[in-house]
Parts: C-alpha cells; sequence; structure tokens
C-alpha cells in the first residue's frame, strides 16, 4: 500500500501549500482519494467496517491537519464514514433479515446484540435499523446506542459465530461491502460535481423579471446560477461588489456580460450605498456551519448587515459538500487564513514602514488580509443548496442526515 | 389569574375547572382578603416548586452523595409496592415517593411511578393496560399542572407504550416485562444525558470567559463541574435567585469547586452583562416554539442579552420537551410560590407569585441536549416525529 500512503502525502502537501484551493476542488479530491484508499485496503473476514473506518480516520487526520481551514475536506471525510457505516448497517441488515436472528456480529455494536435477550426478530431489526439515525425523543426510551461507547476491539471478540459460516460466504460479503462503499463514494463524488447545475435549476423561480441582484466577489456556484436565470430568459440586472483584495469581481462581471447579463461594477464601500435599490443578494459560501452560520469571503458581514439594514432578502448558495457539522464556536474553525500583504500594498511604496530593522523589530505598519468572515445565521434569509432551498435553521436537519454523530471528531481514537 | 388562551393544550386543561371559574370574579385583585395574602394562599402553591424548594433545602453535594450512597442498591423500590402493601395503590403516592429523591428528575418520578402501575396491573391485554396507564397519568398531571417535566414525562411513557408495544411484541407478559425494565432504567438514562449535555457543551467554554448563570440547574452545575473538571479557566455570575435564593446555594457548589464565583443581585444583570462572555440557564421545561420556561427572571435576562449581543445557552434533557405552545406570558397556568418579603404586606397589595416565566425562542441562542446541540426550531419538530 505504499502507494496510497504516497498519494495522500502528495495531497496533504498540496494542501499545505494551498496548491489546492476553493471548497469544489478540495473536496472533489478528497472524495478520490478516499476511494482509492478505500479501494486498495485488505479487508480482515470480520470488522471490516471497523478497519475501513480506521483507515479512513487515519487519512483524515492528516488531510484536516494539513489546511485546517478548509473545512470541506474534513467534511468529505465525515460523508465517507458516514457511507461507510450505512452501508455496513444495510448489509448486516439485509443479511440478519434473511438468517433470522442468527445475528450477524461483525458490525461495531456487537456488544450491544450481545447483551439483548432474544425477544423477536422485529425488535432487534429495530434496533439496529436505529443505531445510525441521530438519536431522537423516539429513541430515548429504547435502547441507550451504545456504539459510541463499544470500542471496535469488542467486533473482533465476537467473531467466533461467524467463523462457522463458510469462507467463501465471507469472501463474498467482504467484496461486497467494499464495492458499495466505493459505488456511494462514486455517486458523492457525481453529487459534488454536479451540485452547480442542481442548484441553477433553482434560479428561476428565485430571480424575477427586472431584479436587481447584488453578489460580491466572484463564486462559480453563483455565476451558475445567475447564467441559469438569463438563459431561462429571465432579464434582470446584476451589480458586482470588486471583492477587495483580490478583485475577483472583475472576472466574474467580465464572464457575467459574455453570457449577456446587464452588470454594474461597485467598489466595496458602496454597497450600503447601492443596496436600497437591490431586490436580492446572491453570495456563494466558503462553509455552512452547523447552527446556519455562514463562513464566507471577507466582506460579506457588512453586505449582510447592509442588507438586513434594508430588509433584502440575503441568499447563499452552495453545494452539499460545504455544510459542515461543527459549531463556530470551536476555536479550530474560527481559524482564518491570513494571506500576502501583497494582494493590498505594493511592498516597493511602503517598504519603509515595514522595515524591520528599524524599531527594533517591530515596524510600525502592519498588514492584515483575512480571507473570511463569519455571518451569523440570523442574518441569512435563505440557503439554496442542491437540495433546494432552506432556512438557517433548517441546515442541523441536512447535517443529521449526511453525517453521523461519532464522526464528528475524526480523530482516531486511542487504541487502548 | 390567567386569560382563556387560543392553545389548545391549555383548552382542555381549563374544561373541567371551568365551572369554577366563573366570568367575572375568578381571582380578581383579591380573592381573600386577608392581611397578608401571601402567607395563607398555600392552597395554590406550585407542588413542583414546593419540591424543588425542599431538595434545594437540604441538596449540598456531599449530602448527595450520601443520599445517593443509600439509593445505590436498587431493590428497595420493587420490593415497596409490588406485594406487601395492602391498600389499594395509588400513582400519586408512589410519585410522591419518588419525587422526594433529590437527585430524581420530575420526569423520572413520574416514569417510575407509572412502571409501578403497569407492575400493579391486573389487566391482561395491551389495551387494558394502556387505559390503565392513561387513567394514572391523567391524575398525575391533574395532581401538579405546574410541573412542566411531569406531564412531558408521561406522554414520552404513554407515546413508548402505544408505539413499541402493538408493534413488536407477541407475548403480553414479556412486553410488560419489557416496559417495567425500560421505565427503571430510565433514571440511569436521565443521569446519562446529563453527562452527555455537558460533554457537547465543554466546546462553548473557552478559557478566560465569564459566565452568567440564572437558577440552581443540576444540568448546569453538571456542565460547569465538568469544564471544571476539564482544567477550563472561567469565572461564574450567579444571580440571586429570589425569592428562594437558588443562586446562593449554587454560588456554594461551586465555590465549593474552586471556581471563581460572583453573587449578583437580581436587577444587576444589565449592569454587568457587557463583562459576560455567554449566559447558561437549565429549563423547567422545553416547549414547542423552541421557548423554555423557566425560573423568574430568565426572560429579562434573555432579552438583556439579545440586546447586548451575547449568546444564550440552554441546557436541558429531551425529556423536558413538552407539547405546550405558549403565546404569552399569561398563556400557561401560574405555578404559584410563596414569597417572603420580610415585612407584612399591606392588606390591598398584590403579590406577583408566579415561579416561572416564558422565553420565546427567538431569544435563545442554542440548546444543550442529550439529542446534541440544537437551534431552538429543531424541538418542534423532535416533538412532531414523537407525536404524529
Amino acid at each position: 500500500m505504499p502507494d496510497v500512503q504516497a498519494l495522500v502525502g502528495d495531497f496533504a502537501l498540496k494542501l499545505k501549500r494551498r496548491k489546492v484551493e476553493g471548497s469544489h476542488a478540495s473536496a472533489r479530491q478528497t472524495a478520490e482519494l478516499l476511494r482509492s484508499v478505500v479501494s486498495q485496503q485488505r479487508l480482515p473476514h470480520a470488522g471490516q467496517a471497523a478497519v475501513l473506518i480506521d483507515a479512513v480516520r487515519a487519512v483524515g487526520e492528516q488531510l484536516i491537519a494539513a489546511n485546517p481551514v478548509e473545512l470541506a475536506v474534513g467534511n468529505i471525510i465525515r460523508r465517507v464514514l458516514h457511507i461507510i457505516r450505512e452501508e455496513d448497517l444495510s448489509s448486516t441488515t439485509t443479511a440478519m433479515e434473511g438468517l433470522g436472528l442468527s445475528a450477524d456480529s461483525d458490525d461495531d455494536n456487537a456488544g450491544d446484540h450481545e447483551d439483548r435477550p432474544a425477544l423477536s426478530a422485529a425488535a432487534v431489526a429495530a434496533a439496529a435499523r436505529s443505531a445510525l439515525r441521530a438519536p431522537s425523543l423516539h429513541t430515548l426510551l429504547e435502547d441507550i446506542p451504545e456504539s459510541a461507547a463499544v470500542p471496535h476491539a469488542s467486533s473482533s471478540g465476537g467473531d467466533s459465530e461467524g467463523k462457522s459460516k463458510s469462507a467463501a460466504d465471507k469472501s463474498l460479503k467482504s467484496r461486497k461491502l467494499k464495492h458499495d462503499v466505493i459505488e456511494a463514494i462514486n455517486e458523492l463524488i457525481q453529487d459534488i460535481d454536479t451540485c452547480h447545475e442542481q442548484i441553477s435549476e433553482q434560479a428561476v423561480e428565485h430571480i424575477h423579471q427586472n431584479e436587481v441582484i447584488l453578489t460580491l466577489g466572484r463564486s462559480r456556484t453563483v455565476k451558475e446560477f445567475l447564467c441559469a436565470a438569463k438563459e431561462k430568459k429571465r432579464s434582470f440586472r446584476v451589480f458586482v461588489a470588486e471583492g477587495a483584495p483580490r478583485y475577483q469581481g472583475h472576472v466574474l462581471a467580465k464572464e457575467l456580460v459574455t453570457k449577456g447579463l446587464q452588470t454594474t461594477i461597485i467598489t466595496d464601500s458602496a454597497v450600503f450605498a447601492m443596496i436600497s435599490r437591490v431586490n436580492m443578494v446572491i453570495v456563494g459560501a466558503h462553509a455552512i456551519m452547523a447552527n446556519g452560520g455562514v463562513i464566507a469571503p471577507v466582506g460579506l458581514n457588512m453586505v449582510a448587515l447592509a442588507a438586513r439594514r434594508h430588509a433584502v432578502p440575503f441568499v447563499v448558495v452552495a453545494g452539499s459538500h460545504k455544510l459542515c457539522p461543527l459549531y463556530p464556536h470551536n476555536p479550530e474553525v474560527l481559524l482564518n487564513d491570513l494571506r500576502s500583504p501583497a494582494d493590498l500594498l505594493d511592498f516597493d511604496e511602503f517598504s519603509d514602514c515595514m522595515d524591520f530593522a528599524s524599531r527594533g523589530g517591530s515596524p510600525l505598519l502592519h498588514v492584515v488580509n483575512p480571507t473570511f468572515d463569519y455571518v451569523p445565521p440570523n442574518l441569512v434569509s435563505l440557503f439554496i443548496t442542491d437540495t433546494g432551498g432552506h432556512n438557517p435553521s433548517y441546515m442541523y436537519r441536512l447535517i443529521a442526515d449526511y453525517y453521523s454523530a461519532d464522526d464528528l471528531v475524526v480523530k482516531r481514537r486511542s487504541t487502548s | 389569574m390567567w386569560r382563556r388562551s387560543a392553545s389548545f393544550v391549555l383548552e382542555k386543561y381549563q374544561l373541567p375547572s371551568s365551572p369554577m371559574e366563573s366570568p367575572k370574579s375568578p381571582q380578581s385583585p383579591n380573592p381573600n382578603p386577608n392581611p397578608i395574602p401571601n402567607l395563607n394562599s398555600t392552597h395554590g402553591i406550585s407542588a413542583y416548586y414546593q419540591t424543588r424548594a425542599e431538595h434545594h433545602g437540604v441538596v449540598t453535594s456531599d449530602w448527595l452523595a450520601q443520599a445517593q450512597a443509600a439509593v445505590e442498591p436498587p431493590s428497595p423500590p420493587s420490593e415497596r409496592t409490588s406485594p406487601g402493601s395492602g391498600k389499594p395503590f395509588s400513582v400519586i403516592e408512589e410519585f410522591n415517593y419518588w419525587r422526594k429523591k433529590p437527585d430524581l428528575a420530575e420526569a423520572v418520578a413520574a416514569i417510575m411511578a407509572l412502571a409501578a402501575v403497569i407492575r400493579s396491573s391486573n389487566g391482561t391485554t395491551m389495551m387494558e393496560l394502556e387505559i390503565e396507564l392513561k387513567t394514572a397519568s391523567d391524575a398525575l398531571k391533574k395532581g401538579d399542572r405546574s410541573s412542566i417535566s411531569l406531564s412531558a414525562g408521561c406522554d414520552l411513557f404513554m407515546r413508548y407504550v402505544t408505539r413499541t408495544s402493538a408493534l413488536e411484541y407477541e407475548d403480553f407478559n414479556a412486553a410488560k416485562l419489557r416496559l417495567i425494565e425500560r421505565a427503571e432504567r430510565f433514571g440511569e438514562i436521565s443521569l446519562k444525558a446529563r453527562r452527555t449535555i455537558a460533554m457537547l457543551s465543554q466546546d462553548f467554554i473557552f478559557d478566560g470567559c465569564t459566565i452568567l448563570v440564572h437558577g440552581f440547574s443540576r444540568v448546569v452545575l453538571e456542565i460547569l463541574k465538568l469544564a471544571a473538571s476539564n482544567r477550563k479557566l472561567f469565572r461564574v455570575f450567579c444571580t440571586e435567585g429570589r425569592p428562594d435564593r437558588t443562586g446562593l446555594r449554587l454560588s456554594n457548589e461551586l465555590a465549593a469547586l474552586g471556581i471563581p464565583v460572583k453573587l449578583l443581585i437580581d436587577s444587576a444583570v444589565a449592569y454587568t452583562m457587557d463583562e459576560v462572555d455567554m449566559i447558561f440557564v437549565g429549563a423547567d421545561g422545553v416547549v414547542e416554539s423552541g421557548g423554555i420556561l423557566n425560573m423568574m427572571g430568565t426572560y429579562q435576562i434573555a432579552l438583556v442579552a439579545h440586546s447586548m449581543n451575547k449568546p444564550v445557552y440552554v441546557a436541558a434533557e429531551s425529556y423536558k420537551f413538552a407539547r405546550l405552545y405558549p403565546l404569552d406570558q399569561k398563556d400557561l397556568e401560574p405555578a404559584i410560590r410563596p414569597i417572603d418579603f420580610g415585612v407584612p404586606i399591606p392588606s390591598g397589595v398584590e403579590v406577583e407569585e408566579c415561579a416561572r416565566d416564558y422565553t420565546p425562542p427567538q431569544y435563545l441562542t442554542l440548546l444543550f441536549t442529550d439529542l446534541g446541540v440544537l437551534t431552538p426550531s429543531v424541538v418542534s419538530d423532535e416533538l412532531i416525529r414523537l407525536y404524529l
């Protein structure tokens, strides 16, 4: 497996050096990398899911450490872990239904199954089904879910029963789990690729004739969203705030003009002056947090506040790979990328102000160039993701669908 | 003295009592023209707050440890009621027995009492058992209408019985045993819930923060305890919590843990708010809107916090989610609690004796529950999933 290790190290280095940037690219490449990790992983007969999860976790830890600011990487790792759990569960439940009650104990809830009195097959199946779901009032009185507490070691303890089964059956099953997981990861990659189309399909529902749309900076999702509305014969105007200091707005404006959209460029500081004429603000995001807050390109909090002041809807378009199950209160999430001051200043002109040789090594002029803003959930009116439009307070639901609670911390458990 | 409300849930509660409550007189300015109304209006006192006060009268951590040690052998409860008692079984008594235990939550006591109903039931079909449980839980709810978590606990258990029993058990006796077993483990579930909440909330407490706490909540205490044992550096502002001085008691506990504590009088909240980084409160009940019912004063603290942009975190176990939808403060039956002003109150002066208020969801930032860290709007989702 040295080739996988090399791939992982290579990708981690790319992330570290910011050679791979943008949530779409990093999400896609992470998914592809994990696919090869899964396919190269050799699986023992028992506890396959646990082995796979451990392998993915190990890779995940490295990748997240390489660029903790790129939340999409962590999201994809958690998605893949969730996929493995789900596939494992569905294969065990189908096995259980087929075999009656001979509870197949190579899932990681083995301890759970053993101590349960043989009540009825239906009850066991129900419990297994609910094992992956997020805890809810439903299941409060049912068995205490112990999947989080049961160490993975227990799964190897429970395979005495499994050994009795024929080896052929086993190897068939092992190939099947891996196959299913890879299939699901392929689907995930496809989802990441098609999310722009899925989102822009909804454009006509949101953009109406003769409206004025404001956006800041450049986001591919926003561009495709606007173009899709234009293609469906909507005529509307777009104000593009240029998005200092990288001025990506200029690029966006150019792209929109080539598509035949009526476009106006304004400076970032003119947003408040123009906002009263705007019907809707549509922006992209870097990541959507679990509470519905948004980590977005710098300057968007200001736009959101201006929009709120004039009661203009503030709409965020983002693919579901940007959905992050963490809360922005976690200090590691509030990390911001501080970029080179070269974006802001020409070094020649200011070199004497920033001379580290004078004044004991601390120059009078400092330049701070942060990349991200945090927009609190109460300033966001609507999220448009590939699954439709959602309220900020609804984000938790999508997150419960996509991630399992055990994976929020990707760090590998210390194997005691 | 509450108004008739649009809330259907309350409508149901008020129907039986409506003949008594004639349109004119209800409890207009002064129903009992006594010189010191607050001393002898005991008839209306909320049993919930009374037991809480009793608990708090004795609850200190070392006492709790002792009590826990005494309770530890789990045999007595099952022996106590099942065969020996010659007198007819009463849910209320059973419930009162359980609620005396200071470390048991109200909902746990309710579910324990319902388990005792199952145990003493002579029914032979699921239907009979369900009817018996229904009457018992109605009796419990009528016994103390002010306790939200009591009715929420009853509802939760009833729902569990109807949902699971009909579907998944062929043998009635097995089903009965299973139900009793689940009910008796509920105490454990509740303790585990508290630990889960404490763990979930640790990420939100950062070094050097100042936390404002209102009321004595076991969950909040657990959170702060865990944070202290994780060697987080923080300080706590405790409101005094008139009239039952819950804040004093909490500050006692926290000081014993070595956490720096500052006591505030209840009216000093706005004055100190600029130093505060976050507010932690417990809840008597979490209602469908995602708002909370909690000790009097929570609402105004939440309002002050909202206007100063400070996060308000609520720590509550999920079995406190109740199917209520109060539209305003007076929408729920007030939980009356005596207030000692230290001096006699002149006759003709009214006293606001309600023990709790309703904090609407827009003033709450997040709820820490054993189901996870939730936004207030999740509460209705969970309730709908359970009851529909």
